[in-house]
């Protein structure tokens, strides 16, 4: 758990940050988010002690940063940064061993870290091990400067605009990866970006910055559904802020049964699904915009699975003209479908849980 | 596929070096060896002169009490260069760093022979002023490499290394010295090889030196003695730069 309490960052009599107080969960991934200048990287830094406080108290697990040698406060925080930061003369393995290293570990529990991590951001050892940071991608080296900041196994990881320098593709895969690490090792994260998308994508909470004040520390939902002022508005964007809601919304809260016979309802909405011995589904026939009569095959494209966002989900109804896709679990079978009128309803469906209409929802 | 053929190259690239590397190591141990088994082409390319091999000393002689000027002067501008450097480079120098770098040029625009010349009522004749002369005039490539050196090293990487939780020592042996290296050996090899050179005239004050026939065939008008002085300070100045290359190539990574 972390605590920032009333913390202050002057210079030359400007508060950079300016009595910030905010709790993090252990286990949460909290995001700084904000202009450039707001004093997010600096707010951060001041946890690990890269930059020194003015004011205020940073409590980690218990213990006040202040009162920890600098060093020793470092090694239990986790330190990734945009463009890595990696040693160029040390191979990955000798990179990501830094901090087991410098607390002193034996050298067989290093080499296991060391692997076991790489692993986890499916590097594979025998190819990666002895590279060195220059005959790495973007993405790779990004993957190994998270690896260093994971390995003593850090009570709190600090991430510094870690994607800001990878091209927008390999950036969608490491967020997926991040989010999949964060689950896998339920590690407490306090991550800097400035990109609204990305905070949205990952965050448990979202702190939002601007001139050094925090203006609003919410969940992601509530700061979509609620926002403190016109400044978080705008700054969420207000333009495809549905579509920004269904990145945090997904398939299996819309799942309804899946149709396995035609009943004629309303044009272009009657469908039925046609399955395999197996139960895996083969063909859609009708619930195109087109031809409700058509028979489509279906193909892994435009298939979902549970843990998918509704926003992917709607993606794939457009890019495949259909107005239904099949829900289909680890195994292939078909457990459920997904459809546009699902999708429609997303907004009162929000609000309400968001505790707007409590009134109605309790009565 | 490319990248064998590449490695292939350099290979060969390398052994070709190192051939060059045996055999002029070979003809300057020869030469300070053998010098003498030449008399009879020295005497056949300069009949007019009385003595045409030099004598009175041996080269072998000549060659160590060189090398331990050059070895000297040369550990003496390295350490102090080095020192400086670093020094300039912390917190606590930064301010001196300006200082620093004119003061080792100034000691480079001195000619060594008028430092020589100074530093001779001072410290008397002999090794001792020839050695303050060398030292001085080898500083300057070795500080402003020092500090060029640790100037490369990028601010991220030391940011990371401080996030990690090294010390200052820590980051400065784990991170900085090693990554500078290459960059400071060439500092200390521009010094080295000029010291090779300058050395000779440490004869002028007394000091024995590859520079003592040299001088002797300048001052005696025998050009034999000259030619066998410079061959053997030439050799030395090539092998050493060429050691230099390869502690310079072990010392770099990747590309």
């Amino acid at each position: 758990m972390i605590e920032l309490k009333g913390l202050t960052k002057t210079y030359a009599d400007k508060n950079v940050v300016d009595d910030v107080s905010l709790t993090l969960d252990t286990g949460e991934f909290g995001v700084l988010i904000g202009p450039s200048g707001c004093g997010k990287s600096t707010t951060l830094k001041m946890i690990n002690r890269l930059i020194p406080l003015s004011g205020g108290r940073i409590i980690l697990n218990g213990d006040d940063v202040i009162e920890l040698p600098a060093e020793q406060l470092r090694r239990r925080i986790g330190y990734a940064i945009q463009s890595t930061g990696l040693f160029p003369h040390w191979s990955v393995a000798q990179n990501i061993a830094t901090v087991p290293q410098l607390l002193k570990w034996p050298k067989s529990r290093i080499d296991d870290r060391v692997d076991e991590l790489m692993a986890m951001f499916h590097l594979d050892a025998a190819e990666f091990r002895h590279k060195y940071p220059h005959q790495l991608s973007g993405g790779q080296a990004q993957r190994v400067g998270v690896a260093r900041a994971l390995a003593a196994d850090p009570e709190v990881l600090l991430m510094d605009e870690p994607f800001g320098a990878v091209d927008p593709l390999t950036r969608e895969v490491l967020q997926a990866e991040m989010k999949r690490v964060h689950q896998q090792t339920g590690k407490t994260i306090v991550f800097v970006t400035h990109d609204m998308d990305e905070a949205l994508q990952l965050a448990t909470r979202i702190a939002l910055l601007n001139g050094g004040k925090l203006v609003q520390y919410d969940r992601p939902i509530e700061l979509m559904v609620k926002p403190e002022n016109d400044f978080v508005r705008e700054f969420i964007g207000q333009a495809d802020l549905g579509l920004k809601l269904l990145s945090r919304r997904f398939v299996h809260q819309y799942q309804r049964e899946p149709s396995l016979e035609h009943h004629a309802t309303l044009p272009g909405l009657d469908h039925c699904w046609q399955l395999d011995a197996a139960g895996s589904p083969i063909a859609l026939e009708g619930a195109r915009l087109d031809d409700d009569n058509e028979i489509t095959e279906v193909k892994p494209e435009w298939t979902a699975t549970p843990d998918m966002s509704m926003k992917e989900a709607l993606s794939r109804m457009v890019w495949f003209r259909v107005m239904v896709l099949p829900v289909i679990d680890e195994n292939g079978k078909l457990i459920g479908e997904v459809g546009m009128q699902g999708i429609m309803g997303i907004e009162s469906d929000i609000v309400a849980e968001s505790g707007l209409n409590a009134g109605e929802q309790a009565s | 596929m490319s990248g064998a053929i590449q490695g292939a190259q350099r290979l060969r690239a390398a052994s070709a070096g190192n051939r060059a590397l045996v055999v002029l190591m070979l003809l300057l141990i020869g030469l300070t060896l053998g010098m003498g088994q030449l008399e009879p082409l020295f005497r056949a390319m300069f009949p007019d002169l009385g003595s045409p091999l030099y004598s009175r000393a041996s080269f072998l002689d000549l060659m160590l009490a060189h090398i331990g000027l050059v070895l000297v002067s040369s550990l003496i501008s390295v350490t102090i260069g080095i020192a400086a450097g670093l020094f300039v480079t912390r917190p606590v120098g930064r301010e001196f760093e300006p200082m620093v770098s004119s003061l080792a040029a100034i000691g480079q625009t001195f000619p060594p022979a008028a430092v020589l010349a100074i530093a001779v009522p001072l410290a008397g004749f002999g090794f001792a002023p020839t050695i303050i002369a060398l030292s001085l005039y080898g500083l300057l490539p070795v500080i402003q490499n020092t500090i060029a050196g640790l100037g490369t090293v990028p601010q991220t990487t030391l940011e990371a290394a401080r996030g990690n939780g090294m010390s200052r020592w820590q980051i400065l042996r784990r991170v900085e010295l090693p990554l500078a290296m290459p960059v400071i050996i060439a500092g200390i090899r521009v010094s080295v090889i000029i010291n090779i050179g300058t050395a000779t005239i440490g004869s002028t004050v007394g000091a024995k030196s590859l520079g003592t026939p040299l001088i002797a065939g300048l001052v005696g008008n025998n050009l034999a003695y000259v030619i066998q002085g410079a061959l053997l300070v030439g050799l030395l100045a090539i092998v050493t730069d060429l050691l230099f290359e390869r502690l310079e190539r072990r010392y770099s990574f990747g590309g």
